[in-house]
């Protein structure tokens, strides 16, 4: 579950940092929820949270701190999704994994959500969660 | 182990920044020029402010797009030119092919602009439904474009043809989602950057 959740986050941060920052950005613009600077500075910074968690989920490097930090993630998803569907913004579709896979709004929170319980899951039996991880390799030598 | 886990760390956050830039780098070396295309364009040739729009005639931010352009048009006539290139996105709306396919025939008739105008303001009309010809002929009726040769027109392969060609050079620069300008070279998706683009332009000349 660890290495597929990292799989998700590579997927989606891959699609967004291999074309030009414009289309990510034009994506946040249509949540409505930063200023004109912060949502250029989130367009430029965010995909690549999210690839180095996902690879560090992947192969289980700083576990504990990966799933963590894939928890707040999901938690920010959910925010800006939930308040897009509350405010009643037009949006065609989440933007999530660009033009990659297309979801409507009401799919991606129950994603979200989904995913955001079993990373907390994951974090609760941290244990079982670092198999197969480089973590592992670290502790017992 | 002989790798501390801190550099590992580190190797691997720099192994990720060069894979991406590589494969950024490897599509941009691929990336196809902009062609001009004359019965698609509007406004001076040697305006200042040179504006390409790759366009899906069903996306409602276009619409939204057009009328803001239509506006700058007034406010500026003789410092804009656009251009207009087509990208649908066939996977998210029902009716972005037969509306470029009918937009690319009212332009071989030399009445681009006025198909374009009117199909952009009744969007709402013929989005919705489960068949647009009925509205685009409609439109073709009003500005008086030859049926006949309209209809003959967009069942061609050439149409389509052209249609696919613009928007693998579109996918080519990079484009993912409609409205997405270059001014002046630069790209910018979506009206908000439109109108940031352009308003600095104007100030900073007027300046």
């Amino acid at each position: 579950m660890r290495i597929m959740i990292g799989v998700v986050f590579i997927v989606s941060a891959g699609e967004k940092l291999i074309s030009p920052y414009q289309n990510f950005l034009y994506v946040i613009q249509g949540y409505q929820m930063f200023p004109s600077w912060g949502e250029i500075a989130v367009a430029r910074i965010f995909p690549w949270i999210e690839l180095i968690t996902g690879v560090f989920l992947a192969l289980g490097l700083w576990v504990e701190a990966s799933l963590k930090t894939a928890a707040v993630i999901f938690c920010v998803f959910i925010t800006v999704v939930g308040q897009a569907i509350l405010r009643k913004l037009p949006l065609e579709h989440c933007g999530c994994f660009g033009q990659l896979i297309v979801l409507p709004l009401r799919t991606v929170i129950l994603l979200d959500s989904a995913l955001f319980l079993i990373t907390v899951l994951l974090i609760r039996k941290l244990a079982r969660s670092a198999c197969f991880s480089l973590d592992n390799c670290f502790a017992s030598s | 182990m002989a790798l501390s886990k801190g550099k590992l760390t580190v190797f691997i956050i720099i192994i990720c920044v060069i894979i991406v830039w590589a494969v950024y780098l490897f599509q941009m070396l691929f990336a196809k020029n902009i062609d001009p295309v004359l019965a698609r364009s509007k406004g001076s040739p040697k305006a200042g402010l040179q504006i390409v729009e790759f366009i899906d005639f069903q996306c409602p931010a276009c619409a939204g797009g057009s009328i803001l352009l239509r506006n700058y048009f007034k406010q500026y006539p003789d410092q804009i030119h656009l251009q207009i290139k087509y990208f649908p996105l066939v996977r998210m709306h029902t009716h972005a092919l037969k509306s470029t396919y009918y937009s690319e025939c009212a332009g071989r008739q030399g009445k681009f602009w006025e198909f374009h105008d009117l199909l952009m303001d009744r969007q709402q009309e013929w989005s919705p439904l489960l068949n647009g010809e009925g509205v685009f002929n409609d439109i073709a009726g009003r500005i008086k474009l030859n049926l006949d040769a309209l209809k003959a027109c967009v069942a061609s392969d050439d149409t389509r043809t052209v249609v696919f060609d613009e928007k693998a050079q579109g996918e080519s620069l990079g484009i993912k989602s409609t409205p997405t300008y270059f001014i002046n070279g630069k790209m910018l998706v979506g009206t908000k950057s439109l109108t940031e683009e352009i308003d600095a332009y104007f100030s900073k000349k007027s300046n």
